[in-house]
């Protein structure tokens, strides 16, 4: 996988290049906002249940999709999608770490659409649950730090669009 | 790859958010975001005194080797290849991580010096004499964020 560090040394290596200006200044940046993304990380990881429970009975709970014939019925489907909007969430953390979206191309969305179209997966309740999961996070983690995971939740929706 | 790429694969092969341990190892790594940027940033600008001054120190000391053979295409060569290899350990100061040297300096390393004729002891030598002009020109704390890159390229002549 790629993340912000390694995407400025790759390039800068191929024509045997230091690290200077612009790039440097890149990572400068990155490095000063490590520590609210480690924050924002470690409230996520410590929460991700709940967040999952709460982004459900903003989005999915009271619809027809849980219900005899949709979609999160019977209780083995509703466990499959709490465990992909599981995926989701940590996927989606582990790029905001990275300030790179290029481990949810690799790891999350690379066949996924497919794969929900061929197991008959609604897209757009589960775009529905990622929207919802934005706000949910938002509330827990704050606006600036929420407007950052944004970032990679909406990489999520554009790549089941 | 960098320290970051790296807690998050290990975290994602098992399936888990980052535990708290490795959230502390990249908060450690942030908290020394800006000695990592001036020391590669030393790194850059003084690599030409650091490879004249350490082969300087590495030829009183080992005369007879290619780089001092006479043959200036032969010690320009080798002073190229040293200057790659600080520029390699500034990666790793920014990475965090030795990965950068590893991927791309000591993977198959031996096997060309061993095809050129350069004999490793030398080469380790020269490298632990850029190690030290190196360290000389950095604080004592952005050294201590380079030293471990440096050692790991003496011990891997």
């Amino acid at each position: 996988m790629q993340d912000t560090i390694t995407a400025a040394i790759n390039p800068a290596d191929e024509k045997g290049n230091y690290l200077t200006g612009p790039e440097l200044d890149k990572l400068k940046q990155y490095f000063q906002s490590g520590t609210s993304r480690v924050k924002a990380a470690t409230q996520i990881g410590a929460s991700a249940a709940s967040i999952i429970s709460e982004t459900v009975a903003k989005s999915l709970l009271y619809g027809d999709i849980t219900c005899p014939g949709g979609n999160m019925y019977p209780t083995r489907r509703y466990a499959a999608c709490l465990r992909d909007l599981t995926y989701f969430l940590r996927y989606s953390t582990y790029a905001m770490l990275a300030a790179d979206a290029s481990i949810l191309d690799e790891r999350l969305l690379n066949g996924l659409k497919d794969t929900y179209l061929s197991l008959g997966v609604p897209i757009e309740p589960t775009i529905q649950a990622v929207q919802a999961m934005k706000e949910v996070v938002t509330q827990r983690i704050g606006a600036e730090a929420g407007q950052e995971m944004d970032i990679y939740l909406d990489h999520i929706i554009a790549g089941l669009s | 790859m960098s320290i970051v790429a790296k807690v998050i694969a290990q975290s994602d092969r098992a399936n888990r958010f980052l535990s708290s341990a490795e959230l502390t190892q990249l908060q450690d790594f942030f908290n020394n975001g800006s000695l990592r940027i001036s020391a590669s940033q030393k790194l850059s600008e003084n690599e030409q005194k650091i490879v004249d001054e350490g082969s300087k120190r590495f030829w009183s000391q080992c005369p007879n080797t290619p780089s001092n053979s006479g043959n200036p295409q032969k010690t320009a060569l080798c002073q190229r290849d040293q200057g790659w290899y600080i520029r390699l350990v500034s990666y790793c100061v920014l990475a965090g991580n030795a990965k950068p040297l590893e991927d791309i300096g000591l993977d198959g390393m031996r096997d060309m010096y061993v095809s050129l004729g350069v004999p490793l002891a030398n080469l380790k030598m020269a490298m632990r004499n850029l190690k030290e002009v190196a360290m000389g020109i950095l604080s004592s704390e952005e050294g201590a964020l380079a030293a471990p890159y440096f050692d790991q390229l003496i011990r891997a002549f």
